[in-house]
């Protein structure tokens, strides 16, 4: 063995697993260097100017302080109460879509039909959904003009108006833009169903709803786990759009999330530093749902 | 609302097999259930009803609330450049996705099939960024963006989107070629070719679901965003539609049927690529749970 | 066309996996070679480095005569046929066949030649415009074939190409696959862990297992003379049997000590075997050498009970125990520490017609010309050279 050893020639070439190698890390160095230079290092960045005043040019060192006068910041607060208070739409934003994907998978004549136009809705900005929203809760609005039906003829809503219903109106056209994607969801997870298990439960003797609830439910449980993850996420990261067009984060700060806090501590106020914290704070909550989410994907794998 | 429905017969089961006699009480569970999946589809389509009805008034018409007409339609383009918008918004898109598929679709293969060493790792990284959303590096970004120069033109916010699609594709890609058995590629060794000549012979062609799917879906998120195209876009005629739209309706003095109108096209091109290519947005959306 | 040198090849996993173990083998030019063993055993590996997709540890490996351990899979002109075919799903099958030949740059006409003639060969010729999702898994695997063929290389390296495939097809092929390797006379690997497969189709056939050769012979010899206990079980179905006893000198010559009973060795083996007396002994005996007695005691017979019984149409195979002094059955030598698991019963092969039970006493006989020994501690046969 070793005298054979010694008689090949032993060039050190480029062998097939170098190749391999250095093929794979060529063909995934643009990734990272996207992701290094505008994800990873602004993070980094972020954390350094959090503790700076900065207006975008020029920047003055503070020191870890400025944390602990924006967490006196009673704004602050009221931003992140805004959000806690909208997570109570995300059991809306998940159950309504639920049902309605049960409902398609009863296969009702037309249903193909009826799950392109569920759908639908996904397709649209939430900036032209905000729009419409307006025009949904102002004071003309189609709002005002069910309950007139409805014979309240000297009731009148504006929703958007008042500081105690702005927020409720936000989290009800949040609601309604999640349904489209939250219904695909669950649709295929229902399509993913071994027809056979509802079968067997059948013929053992099981009503609906307990097929329903020791079957089928269990096995969306996955599907509604990531439905869950993906809302919060959407919940703290997309409202942008929609607070813009529709309240501009009023009335006073009704309105105003952690991501609306941002741009207008920012933009509005150029105060950067103070939004570079904002977004570590808005960072650090994503974190912790994208921890349940690895965890979620870490589980497949 | 849930429980009731849910005591629905289920469809697939139908009258032959239906353990309980009673076709009639089928039939009327049945038509009920179309009542209520009808009542669903006039809620859904209700932006668009919004949009098609108000636009087709004139401000007066709006105000008096009846009336017809097309004149919000004929003046909208003296109002907001929608065509030039419209472009914008298409060369953005475009460009944003050609270089997330060009850079995630090789960084996919390398990690599902040319593990290097701390590869990984570098994919567990990449990974987490799908979940740093852009307000949390807003303020670094923006800097940043503006310090090389790239607001003036289309680059930021296409650099912008890229990096933020970017961790999605490589996970959607990486997914995907898990999927592709080794020996495939192995077979186009042994034929000749090298890691390039496989990744562009080989791996491209059979992947062309996944960029389908990675097409799908960032067009439509990025087509519907605004807080990029807001801020990474300096010159006015550069802005997308979403910008010009929500700007127009920042505006003390905008005619809502305009507004409306403007709403309509910019909502086309995504619900026209959503409904051509729904079945890869499903796929997309379930990629790593499916199966 | 080339002959293929394996010397002294070594594959070293990680620090200390060692999936081939100081591998020498020749295969000659226009040689079928089959690589036999139970998965794990090595040989898909040694076909790897063959083809150049696994490095080589030590060793030197050699195709015409040209050491190809640092040569690239595409420099060393060897076409593989993979387990799952490898098909490349976008190309239709004529493109699949020609593709090696594109990348290599040659002219159309001439792709489109070799591979007509190649599809002709594999009686694909309607199929070329197919995609290989349309086709069946015989034809797909034809097309996996085709796709060696067409490049006319030195070497064929074929990974299990048959096991995906169903009984009756996997016969139809073997047999093809056989026909078209003689046709072309081009130098072949064939991996498998189908001892039939190797039986049937090699002109060698080298066996394996744990990374080590064991014994490398065309199939005939292999299956008459095992080298060792590993082989002899492996080769052949239902295996041979193998019981351990003690050799001891009798009366008339050698003797096993099965248990209670005594098996005489016919004095023929004393010359051909290194039958050292005293010591604990494997012998061997095919199921088709075991010959049921009717009636009289014979002289060497040995009496057995009927344990289970497995009629196959053409022939009952029976499950034989060893009976002791007390007539109550004490099955054979199952010894954990073995080489090789040995079965704890005996199979005969007996006639369709034969009338016999479960728990039926029968006295058997092993054909004298037919008797295997190996060494109880090793395995390896005691016959010498």
């Amino acid at each position: 063995m070793s005298s054979a050893t010694a008689t090949a020639p032993r060039r050190r070439r480029l062998t097939l697993s170098r190749r391999r190698q250095l093929a794979g890390a060529v063909f995934a160095l643009p990734a990272i260097g996207l992701v290094l230079g505008f994800i990873v290092v602004p993070i980094g960045q972020a954390v350094y100017y959090s503790m700076t005043q900065w207006d975008g040019v020029s920047s003055t060192w503070i020191g870890p302080s400025t944390w602990n006068q924006a967490l006196h910041n009673p704004t602050l607060w009221t931003a992140l109460r805004n959000n806690a208070l909208l997570l109570l739409s995300v059991p809306f934003a998940l159950g309504l879509p639920l049902a309605i994907a049960v409902l398609l998978h009863q296969r009702v004549a037309g249903w193909r039909i009826f799950r392109s136009i569920y759908f639908l809705p996904t397709a649209i900005s939430w900036v032209v959904l905000g729009l419409v929203a307006q025009r949904f809760f102002a004071y003309q609005g189609t709002l005002n003009s069910i309950i007139h039906f409805f014979g309240f003829s000297h009731t009148n809503t504006n929703m958007l108006g008042y500081e105690s219903t702005a927020l409720s109106a936000l989290g009800i056209t949040f609601i309604f833009t999640m349904v489209g994607t939250n219904t695909m969801l669950f649709l295929t997870g229902l399509a993913t169903l071994d027809p056979s298990l509802e079968e067997a439960a059948r013929i053992d003797g099981a009503g609906r709803w307990r097929i329903f609830r020791y079957i089928t439910l269990p096995h969306l449980s996955r599907f509604i786990q990531l439905a869950f993850v993906m809302t919060v996420i959407a919940l703290f990261s997309a409202l942008f759009s929609l607070i813009f067009v529709m309240t501009g984060g009023g009335p006073g700060y009704a309105t105003t999330t952690m991501e609306f806090l941002i741009y207008q501590t920012g933009f509005n106020q150029g105060d950067f530093g103070t939004a570079a914290l904002y977004g570590l704070i808005l960072f650090i909550l994503t974190a912790i749902v994208g921890v349940v989410q690895l965890r979620l994907i870490g589980a497949d794998e | 609302m849930t429980t009731p429905l849910l005591e629905r017969p289920p469809g697939r089961e139908g009258p032959a097999t239906a353990p309980r006699p009673g076709r009639r009480r089928v039939r009327t569970g049945r038509a009920a259930l179309f009542v209520i999946m009808l009542g669903v589809a006039v809620v859904m389509l209700y932006p668009f009803w919004v949009m098609i009805f108000d636009s087709l008034k004139t401000e007066a018409q709006f105000l008096a609330g009846k009336g017809f007409s097309l004149g919000s339609w004929k003046a909208l383009n003296s109002v907001i450049p929608v065509g030039q918008q419209v472009l914008s918004s298409t060369i953005i898109c475009c460009a944003s996705i050609i270089v997330i598929v060009l850079i995630g679709l090789p960084a996919g293969f390398a990690f599902s099939k040319l593990r290097f060493r701390t590869s990984t790792l570098i994919f567990l990284v990449i990974v987490s960024a799908m979940m740093v959303p852009l307000q949390a590096i807003l303020m670094p970004e923006f800097v940043n963006i503006t310090k090389l120069g790239l607001t003036s033109g289309y680059f930021g916010a296409v650099i912008v989107y890229a990096a933020l699609g970017t961790p999605f594709s490589v996970f959607l890609f990486t997914t995907y070629f898990r999927g592709v058995p080794d020996e495939l590629i192995e077979a186009g060794i042994v034929d000749g070719l090298g890691y390039f000549g496989v990744l562009w012979r080989l791996v491209v062609p059979i992947a062309v679901p996944a960029i389908a799917t990675v097409t799908v879906l960032q067009f439509i998120q990025i087509w519907d965003d605004l807080l990029v195209g807001l801020l990474f876009i300096q010159n006015t005629s550069q802005r997308p539609i979403t910008v010009g739209l929500a700007v127009l309706s920042a505006g003390r003095t905008t005619s809502i049927p305009e507004l409306m109108a403007g709403s309509f096209i910019s909502a086309l091109p995504a619900m026209l690529v959503y409904l051509g290519f729904q079945r890869y947005l499903v796929k997309g959306l379930t990629m790593g749970i499916d199966r | 066309m080339a002959e293929i040198t394996f010397d002294g090849v070594t594959k070293i996993f990680g620090d200390d996996v060692r999936a081939v173990d100081d591998l020498t083998l020749h295969v000659a030019d226009g040689e079928f070679m089959v690589l036999v063993g139970p998965s794990g055993c090595g040989k898909t590996t040694a076909l790897r480095m063959l083809a150049g997709l696994e490095e080589i540890t030590s060793g030197t490996l050699s195709i015409g005569g040209t050491i190809v351990n640092d040569v690239l899979p595409k420099d060393r002109d060897v076409a593989m046929v993979f387990q799952n075919y490898a098909l490349y799903p976008h190309m239709s099958v004529a493109q699949n066949m020609g593709f090696a030949l594109k990348v290599r740059h040659e002219s159309k006409d001439e792709i489109a030649r070799k591979v007509g003639e190649a599809a002709a060969i594999l009686r694909l010729t309607d199929y070329l415009d197919r995609r290989p999702k349309a086709l069946s898994g015989g034809q797909r695997q034809r097309v996996a074939m085709g796709r060696a063929i067409v490049r006319s290389p030195q070497a064929f390296l074929m990974d299990e190409p048959l096991s995906n495939l169903d009984a009756q097809l996997r016969v139809e092929m073997r047999l093809e696959i056989a026909r078209i390797q003689r046709l072309l006379g081009v130098a072949t690997v064939y991996v498998t862990h189908d001892q039939i497969e190797a039986m049937t189709m090699g002109d060698r056939v080298a066996v394996m297992r744990g990374g080590q050769l064991q014994q490398v012979d065309t199939p005939q010899d292999l299956y008459d003379h095992p080298a060792n206990e590993f082989v002899a079980g492996f080769m052949g179905s239902p295996p041979m049997n193998l019981l351990r006893g003690g050799l001891e000198n009798g009366a008339d010559g050698a003797v096993v000590v099965l248990g209670a009973q005594r098996l005489a060795v016919p004095p023929r083996y004393n010359a051909s075997h290194d039958l050292g007396l005293g010591g604990a002994v494997v012998v061997g005996i095919r199921p088709e050498d075991v010959e049921v007695l009717s009636g009289a005691e014979v002289a060497g017979s040995i009496t057995t009970r009927v344990e289970r019984r497995e009629a196959l149409g053409a022939e009952i195979l029976v499950h034989l125990s060893l009976l002791d002094a007390e007539g109550t059955s004490a099955f054979v030598v199952n010894d954990a520490g073995a080489v090789v698991t040995r079965p704890s019963t005996l199979v005969a092969k007996m006639g369709p017609r034969a009338e016999v039970r479960v728990g039926d006493t029968l006295r058997v006989r092993f054909n004298p010309e037919r008797f295997h020994f190996f060494a109880a501690d090793s395995g390896v046969s005691l016959r010498q050279a």
